[in-house]
């Protein structure tokens, strides 16, 4: 019998270098996305075979660096060295060498077999460079591999080499030294490690004590105190010597180190100009130009994913909807036929509101950062997002929200830490979306006028932007900096985004379905049993107490949480009605209230699924109840003051 | 020729000078640093790097800088901590 030949590789590198587009080709549709368990940083895993092998491949997320500066950094340098991948596929941009080679150094360091796979070597070619693979090759020790993922170039050739690396166990072959006072340290360091037994090799806990890694001198100083007293004071001499800090002297070694060899291997040919690209970017991110083209961009974004999303959530909906006498037929009219088209009702709600939004969103979203453009809105609206305490990229959930919060809210996760993805999720989910804009328009701009239901949009920004500086301030974590690379402008590569696109929304689906078939078949057993009179008297305390609305109106807010744009139509069949003007007891103060309370009290069940997605069930569950207590409270406020005048 | 020492946000469009340092204390007295001094440097701006600005977004916004043959973009709340080096 064959033994079955495995492996695993991982592909690490720095952000936008078509690391994914490689995952993509490797893997095919042979993949699952799913989160790094208790954290929401994706993991992205696949198969493949080739020549014999069965090889598992994991995409590490796009870092800088391999401190633990955040948590993908973290994520990264766990990997690499708990589950020590047979191979590390390093993917670096030729086209920009030096930064690429400074992560490829740190790889290196680790002692971990490694393949360079050197991509975009065509767009480095129009910048004007070319890079001589074999002297690289040379200078490194490891496999260097030329390829342009995009095209599927040198892709075998990479898995060619990364077998070869695995079945020899091959290690760096090179060891890339520092200046010679950290060469001393760090021999010194090496010394007194050796014999024991580190999950890292000793020369690379020497260097990163001598950089003051906090991870790594926490886990040493239970192993070996010694060694963290005496790399603290080899760190105090070498700062002494070069008058920076000793972490500030090692970086700069190991850029210098990098831009070295990338000098030595790379021959400037003349560009070809003048470039597409150069002039795009100096367009989008002019200081007029650029605010005109983005504003154009964003609505046109806008519109195509709510009129493309809208067409089909329509088709979907009069589709399902024309089986619902089918079910009667099957199941009665009894309270078992209610029970099983109330999960009918709740797959339709799923398939109709959250796929027809999410699907053209996720494509977008792909192509905006792909592409690089991301990068430069995020230049542009830098500014006008801090004052909300986020930094540009922020603008595009935010502005998603307006159509539908469950692709913004899924859209949070081009927010670099987590502290950041948290407050955007936060504040997305304050935006009116669609349907609450029709409870807006349906009831306030209809009854009282277009003015007032102006002035509750300009009463919501108000409100998202002060408990938007609030969470700023609340949340533990650094204030958010912007430091971001704009990478070249190129084609977004389709088969990837439109992959990226499907796993993300299998994972969606996994997560949202259950819970909005639950919440759809739970609503419906209160019905059935009668006990919406109960729920509804239950909760008068709140609802007509303190919020001054009729008994009814409680109950809409509980179907709510379903579909919110259900809320209107459920109104007007419980007060038998529809037109609200002619309901006793429901005023135009009432209708503020109401409408208020709507705006804020909690996302749908869809968003919840989408933050329990991106953020973690525990502070999806706080952010639900927040809401809910903080429209309730709002709603009573209004209430008093509206009948103070 | 005299070198001075200013802020990397004192610079003009078109503009290059050397990296002298991060200023990344909290406050005065105090001992403790913000992480971003680290990011800066891991994404190449160590001292004695060249660093050009090609230019700033409008009201105040971040700054678009050349570092080691790469484009990166600075919040200015970070620009202004990194001090840099120019000759006259």
């Amino acid at each position: 019998m064959m033994v079955e030949k495995r492996l695993r590789i991982a592909l690490a590198g720095n952000t936008n270098v078509g690391k994914s587009v490689i995952f993509n080709y490797l893997t095919g549709l042979h993949q699952h996305i799913g989160n790094w368990p208790g954290k929401t940083v994706e993991k992205a895993e696949g198969t493949l075979h080739f020549k014999g092998y069965t090889i598992d491949v994991i995409d590490l997320p796009g870092i800088y660096s391999l401190s633990t500066y955040s948590i993908e950094e973290q994520i990264s340098r766990e990997y690499i060295v708990v589950e020590k991948p047979d191979v590390v596929i390093n993917v670096v941009d030729a086209s920009v060498l030096e930064r690429n080679l400074y992560f490829t150094l740190q790889l290196m360091e680790l002692g971990v077999p490694l393949v360079l796979a050197l991509n975009q070597v065509d767009i480095a070619k129009r910048k004007g460079i070319e890079i001589d693979v074999e002297k690289l090759e040379k200078l490194l020790g490891i496999p260097v591999v030329p390829t342009v993922a995009i095209k599927g170039m040198g892709i075998s050739k990479l898995l060619e080499r990364v077998i070869g690396v695995a079945e020899r166990k091959e290690t760096p072959k090179t060891v890339i030294k520092f200046g010679k006072e950290v060469e001393d340290g760090i021999a010194r360091l090496v010394k007194m490690l050796e014999g024991g037994h580190h999950r890292y090799p000793p020369r690379y806990v020497a260097i990163r004590l001598l950089e003051g890694d906090e991870e790594l001198e926490k886990e040493m100083e239970r192993l070996n105190p010694e060694v963290v007293a005496t790399a603290k004071k080899i760190s105090r001499e070498l700062e002494e010597l070069h008058g920076h800090s000793c972490s500030t002297v090692i970086m700069a070694e190991r850029y210098e180190i990098a831009g070295r060899i990338a000098r030595e291997v790379q021959k400037l040919v003349p560009p070809i100009k003048p470039r597409f690209e150069e002039c795009l970017h100096n367009l989008t991110t002019h200081k007029i130009v650029g605010y005109v083209i983005m504003v154009l961009s964003l609505l046109a974004i806008f519109y195509s994913v709510f009129t493309i999303g809208g067409h089909i959530s329509e088709f979907l909906n009069e589709l399902f909807y024309g089986t619902e006498p089918l079910f009667y037929e099957l199941f009665g009219i009894g309270a078992i036929g209610k029970l099983v088209w109330s999960v009918m009702e709740g797959l339709i709600a799923g398939v109709t509101i959250a796929l027809p939004y999410i699907v053209p969103f996720y494509v977008i979203l792909y192509f905006l950062e792909d592409s690089g453009y991301l990068s430069r809105i995020a230049f542009l609206m830098d500014n006008i997002m801090h004052k909300i305490g986020l930094h540009g990229k922020a603008v595009i959930p935010l502005i998603l929200g307006y159509g539908c919060n469950v692709p913004a809210c899924l859209g949070c996760r081009i927010m670099e830490t987590e502290r950041e993805r948290l407050l955007a999720v936060f504040v997305t989910t304050l935006v009116p979306c669609a349907a609450r804009t029709i409870i807006i328009l349906g009831l306030v701009g209809e009854y009282l006028g277009i003015e007032y239901a102006l002035a509750l949009y300009i009463f919501n920004l108000a409100i998202i932007f002060v408990l938007g500086r609030l969470a700023f301030k609340v949340l533990p974590g650094e204030p958010t900096a912007l430091i971001m690379e704009m990478h070249d402008y190129r084609l977004p590569h389709l088969k990837t985004v439109l992959k990226q696109t499907w796993f993300r929304l299998l994972e969606f689906i996994k997560i949202a379905f259950p819970l909005i078939i639950l919440g759809s078949f739970t609503i419906k057993l209160i019905e059935v049993f009668g006990l919406l009179e109960p729920v509804a008297l239950a909760l008068s305390p709140i609802t007509v107490t303190w919020l001054g609305l009729p008994l009814i109106a409680g109950i809409t807010l509980i179907f709510g949480v379903l579909r919110k744009e259900l809320m209107l139509i459920m109104l007007a069949t419980l007060f038998g009605t529809t037109n609200f003007a002619e309901v006793p007891g429901f005023g135009p103060i009432q209708m503020i209230v109401f409408t208020i309370v709507a705006m804020f009290y909690i996302p749908c069940i869809s968003t919840i699924a989408a933050l329990i997605k991106e953020i973690g069930w525990k502070r999806a569950l706080l952010i639900t109840i927040f809401e809910i207590a903080f429209a309730i409270a709002l709603g009573g406020i209004a209430y008093r003051i509206l009948t103070f005048f | 020729m005299i070198k001075r020492t200013i802020p990397l946000t004192a610079l003009k469009a078109g503009e290059t000078a050397t990296i002298v340092s991060i200023d990344a204390f909290f406050g005065k007295g105090c001992g403790k640093r913000w992480g971003f001094e680290k990011r800066l440097m891991d994404m190449g701006l160590t001292p004695g790097t060249k660093v050009t600005v090609v230019k700033s977004a409008p009201f105040h916004g971040p700054i678009e800088i050349l570092v080691r043959g790469s484009r990166l973009v600075l919040g200015r709340g970070v620009a202004e901590r990194v001090l840099v080096e120019v000759e006259e």
